[in-house]
């Protein structure tokens, strides 16, 4: 598929592939890091709308990083729709609170999702400042990548990954 | 929308198992949760009611270890398929690299096969997906019931596309995994 948008509706394009580089990855996990060290927070993670996991800070998170980036993206889907039902254009942060952990959610350029767990050890008020700061941040990267995608996506994609990748289906999804 | 993370070395893609309500489609995940080579599948999670009717989404990821250096893995997602849940689907549709549109076969369901197939298609040019290219593959199911409609039939009017088809019987596994490696070759051929 030759461009990243595959056209239709304005407002609800949708990316058909990012390819994040070495340099964009190093990029994009220094400012996690140095998100999650400013406040304190135990971990942090990037994520696609659609639940993909591009990037995480924190050990504590690692290890369910992929169901966690799908139930999150999930809670934020879900809110956009009551957004809707209520005329409202979009709930851009959500806040989770619990009793020893807390999640709060922020949008990040339409696309993605900055998502800060962190204790009662951190104040809330702090996430939400140096948070907004980094998806500003986060966001000129992240166009800055999109615009990258095609070019070194064909590096990635050649026929030889390709067919490789069918027999491995044909081998592993079977009864 | 596809992830690939070249800095990781891993890809993932997203597939939507869609259909009406009972049509089967959690049942193909649980098929192929536990059928699969325990290895390349992840949990099987699941938002689901106290009557275990779908409430938001099932989620499989399913990892097909390292192919020419790179982790691929495929995250099955399902819908909701109760009417009332419509917004519920357009939000789990978002970013979906390929469909599985899980056709229940009976008679009786057609009309609501025919309905469901056409909010599928209202939801993807709303997002700006052109379903001419869009990967998508149907599976007919519960052919083992007494009353379903002829394949012949269903394909004349569900599949206008005429896009690869399976038939299915999920609760005894049959047609699952055939339809898993057409949806997954065909996202990895749009990639």
């Amino acid at each position: 598929m030759p461009g990243l948008y595959t056209g239709g509706a304005v407002s609800m394009e949708q990316l058909t592939n990012l390819v994040i580089s070495d340099r964009d990855l190093t990029i994009i996990s220094s400012v996690l890091m140095r998100l999650m060290n400013d406040t304190n927070a135990t971990s942090i993670m990037l994520i696609d709308k659609s639940g993909q996991v591009v990037a995480v800070q924190g050990s504590s998170t690692r290890r369910n990083a992929t169901t966690l980036g799908a139930l999150l993206a999930g809670v934020f889907s879900s809110s956009r729709e009551v957004a809707k039902l209520l005329d409202e254009k979009d709930f851009r942060n959500i806040f989770q609170q619990g009793l020893q952990q807390n999640i709060y959610t922020s949008m990040v350029e339409e696309q993605w999702l900055l998502v800060i767990i962190f204790d009662r050890s951190t104040h809330i008020g702090l996430v939400k400042v140096l948070s907004k700061k980094a998806s500003d941040e986060l966001g000129r990267i992240l166009e800055r990548v999109r615009n990258d995608t095609t070019r070194a996506k064909s590096s990635v994609l050649n026929l030889q990954f390709r067919s490789s990748v069918e027999d491995t289906i044909d081998l592993l999804f079977r009864d | 929308m596809a992830l690939i993370n070249i800095a990781s070395h891993e890809i993932h893609c997203k597939i939507v198992y869609y259909g009406i309500g009972y049509c089967g489609k959690t049942t193909n995940l649980q098929y192929v949760h536990k059928s699969i080579t325990p290895n390349a599948r992840g949990d099987m999670l699941s938002i689901a009611t106290e009557t275990e009717r779908t409430l938001f989404f099932d989620f499989l990821p399913l990892d097909l270890g390292t192919v020419h250096g790179f982790r691929t893995r495929f995250h099955l997602y399902t819908v909701p398929g109760q009417i009332l849940y419509e917004r519920t689907r357009l939000a789990v549709l978002n970013g979906a690299d390929g469909i599985v549109f899980v056709v229940d076969s009976q008679a009786e369901k057609f009309e609501e096969n025919v309905q469901s197939i056409a909010e599928l298609d209202m939801h993807m040019r709303r997002i700006g997906k052109d379903m001419n290219t869009f990967p998508i593959i149907l599976q007919w199911n519960k052919r083992d019931m007494p009353n379903v409609l002829p394949v012949p039939v269903l394909e004349r009017y569900l599949n206008r596309r005429r896009v690869p088809s399976f038939e299915a019987v999920a609760s005894a596994g049959k047609g699952v995994f055939a339809t898993l490696r057409a949806i997954s070759k065909s996202v990895i051929a749009q990639l």
